[in-house]
């Protein structure tokens, strides 16, 4: 009885907000001339990028750091015991694995470069990184993290550290992220690359800090 | 040059973001030194924004330099300098506290500092946008930082708790998302300053829908009745320095951005029809009873507190059909005060009481009197501030509270407002009276920290002496009031 209702309320729902959408005029604020017109002081070709790093890259800053704060909250709550390698899986997927995990690297690097003029950027890099990084735990070549030490503090952080100095030092000039137009295109491309390589490390430490799998488990 | 690197506005989000890093390189359970300095700094910084913001007017600051719309503006008027100052105020006395609390290595505090900076600059940031997307991205911050603090140590009953908690923040976030990207689809921007002519100008059926889908989901977030089941497992379950943190300022933040909407760009919404004010009143009335009750019957102390919070954070709803007015306004901010100075000081209070007896019920604090005085004497400070005694902030809320009702001739208000006085004062009594009752000396308490027992005491005093510098608090909020 309490399921049907649940979904009758979530269907009419649907229909009100389905029927409101259909008689939507159009927005009398249109910003898509505005970041075409900006384009050139920006620093990079592409408009998505443009609006992700520059025009509203505080949003960009703080949604790092709620990555950081998930992987936080994770480490919070796991326990100190050791974690092991999992079992090693047959050694096809092995090779499989050490074939890909170059490619991945290549393409990683790429969306890094691409994101400038094309669809791409630091946070699709940084997915491909950390898709390989639980690829090799997958197959048993990489070990599940334990509480990470302060190498891997630093690596986890490092782009966000980035990112915060760039913002914190374009104030001296001016306002929060205000990059000079000469620079922008400098400075953007530091931050993405710092962010792709903490961003790869931070999902899969979302991943694989949660790995407790141990050796002989099945 | 340098007067860049000393505006409060974006200083006020970086510093707590840079210690909240800092700790998290320094490593597992360290970083309390660089926080409680930095935090100093902050307040400072709150003080000279107060100073700006009443000798110029509201501040603002377009980062990256574009403005609104193209890019995102922070603002800080009267309101939002209020809630700042709150945040810091109530902050650097638990920070001082919370470092006297977790024992050095304790698993549960390994990553107490990094959460706790985040979450600063997540309701700082909070306070200060003027951009519908971006209070988004600092909601997340807060809410995300809050499960961490009360998934701490990872004990079962906390990780229940911290996951009905994370469903609680998820959906609520989630439809005020939803509220956000139909009000961009309608509109083409996010700014509120930007949004707030046109929303006048022409609301299609399409934007009260995305109004009601926001304020729905930052009422979950208030932990509002019937929405409060996520807060007494959560407030009551976490560790005491946490439990004040989200008592006193996590929660308050949503119920800021319901005040901004409602006073800002959801006014023509609210202003529909006549009745529509009274729903929020409506429920906060019931949580004053609801909460009021459970609190009276709790048999653990952090339980009852927590009840208490959802009693208290109904009179924050109170004033919505006294908005017409400042008055309504400053009553409702007088009382997010009293309460967020109170509550801190109360669980601060509530954390020495369970470290010293090593327990957590009501009944087993019998003859705690005799040998934490300074700290009852705080838990009965701030119950005098949550019953509303004078000279307290409490007094000064409700004081308010009633004299904008009265004018108003809404005195239903006024009556619920003395009558949740009188609840407040039955369970604080019941502490007090079981920590008064006089036992043999034998029985013996565990030694705590000086400090833990001076920063509840803080916390409390500045709750009662609020009551008589009101005056400037008020005054602060007449900048940026449009009504």
């Amino acid at each position: 009885m309490k399921k049907i209702a649940i979904q009758l309320a979530a269907l009419v729902f649907a229909l009100v907000l389905g029927s409101a959408m259909l008689d939507l005029d159009p927005a009398p604020v249109d910003l898509r001339p505005a970041v075409a017109a900006h384009l050139e002081a920006s620093g990079v070709a592409h408009p998505v990028t443009a609006v992700l790093l520059n025009y509203r890259g505080y949003d960009t800053l703080l949604e790092v750091a709620v990555l950081l704060l998930a992987l936080f909250a994770i480490l919070a709550v796991i326990p100190d015991s050791q974690t092991g390698r999992p079992t090693p899986a047959a050694p096809v997927l092995q090779t499989l694995a050490r074939l890909a995990v170059p490619l991945m690297l290549v393409t990683a690097t790429f969306l890094l470069w691409a994101g400038a003029f094309r669809p791409g950027g630091a946070f699709q890099a940084g997915s491909v990184l950390a898709a390989a990084l639980v690829l090799l735990h997958l197959t048993g070549l990489l070990a599940g993290w334990p509480q990470p030490g302060a190498r891997l503090r630093w690596g986890l952080a490092a782009g966000f550290l980035v990112f915060l100095a760039v913002a914190a030092a374009l104030l001296l000039q001016g306002h929060l992220l205000q990059y000079p137009p000469a620079w922008a295109g400098l400075l953007i491309l530091c931050i993405e690359f710092a962010l792709t390589l903490s961003l790869g490390l931070l999902l899969a430490g979302l991943f694989l800090f949660l790995s407790r799998d141990t050796e002989g488990a099945p | 040059m340098t007067e860049a690197l000393l505006d409060p506005l974006p200083g006020l989000i970086l510093l707590p973001l840079a210690w909240g890093i800092a700790a998290f390189l320094l490593g597992p359970g360290r970083g309390a030194a660089p926080a409680i300095v930095t935090l100093s700094l902050q307040f400072l910084f709150c003080l000279q924004l107060t100073h700006q913001v009443l000798a110029d007017g509201p501040a603002t600051h377009p980062v990256g330099g574009w403005g609104a719309p193209l890019g995102i503006d922070l603002m800080a008027d009267g309101l939002a300098t209020a809630m700042l100052l709150l945040t810091q105020a109530v902050a650097l006395p638990l920070a001082v506290y919370a470092r006297a609390y977790f024992r050095p290595g304790a698993p549960e505090a390994r990553h107490f500092w990094p959460l706790f900076g985040l979450l600063l600059a997540g309701l700082n940031g909070l306070f200060l946008s003027a951009d519908l997307f971006n209070v988004y991205v600092t909601l997340e911050l807060v809410g995300l930082a809050a499960v961490g603090l009360v998934a701490m140590g990872g004990g079962a009953g906390q990780i229940a708790a911290a996951l009905r908690y994370l469903f609680a923040t998820l959906l609520g976030s989630g439809a005020y998302l939803l509220g956000v990207a139909l009000i961009y689809g309608s509109y083409g921007s996010v700014s509120i300053t930007t949004l707030e002519p046109l929303v006048a100008a022409h609301a299609p059926t399409l934007v009260g829908l995305a109004g009601g889908l926001m304020l729905l989901g930052l009422m979950l977030k208030t932990a509002l009745f019937p929405f409060h089941f996520w807060l007494p497992p959560a407030h009551g379950g976490a560790a005491a320095p946490v439990s004040a943190l989200l008592s006193a300022l996590v929660v308050k933040a949503s119920f800021y951005l319901i005040l901004r909407l409602w006073l800002g760009p959801l006014a023509p919404l609210s202003a529909l029809h006549p009745l529509l004010p009274w729903l929020p009143a409506l429920l906060g009335t019931a949580a004053i009873f609801w909460g009021s009750w459970k609190a009276i019957r709790a048999l653990r102390l952090k339980m009852m507190i927590a009840y208490s919070t959802v009693a208290q954070l109904g009179y924050l709803f109170l004033i919505f059909p006294l908005l017409g007015a400042l008055g309504g306004l400053q009553a409702g901010i007088m009382q997010a005060f009293a309460h967020g100075l109170a509550k801190a000081a109360m669980f601060a209070a509530a954390g020495v009481l369970i470290k010293a007896t090593g327990q957590d019920t009501i009944a087993g604090l019998a003859g705690a009197a005799q040998k934490l005085p300074l700290t009852l004497f705080a838990f009965g400070l701030a119950g005098v501030t949550l019953m509303g005694l004078p000279p307290s902030a409490g007094f000064l809320a409700k004081w308010q509270l009633i004299e904008a009702a009265l004018g108003q001739d809404c005195w239903l208000i006024a009556l619920v407002a003395l009558a949740g006085g009188l609840l407040a004062a039955v369970y604080v009594f019941r502490v007090l009276r079981q920590a008064f009752l006089l036992t043999a000396p034998e029985s013996s308490l565990q030694p705590v920290p000086r400090s833990l027992e001076w920063a509840a005491f803080a916390l409390a005093s500045a709750s009662v002496l609020l009551g008589l510098r009101g005056v400037e608090l008020m005054q602060l909020l007449h900048v940026g009031w449009a009504g």
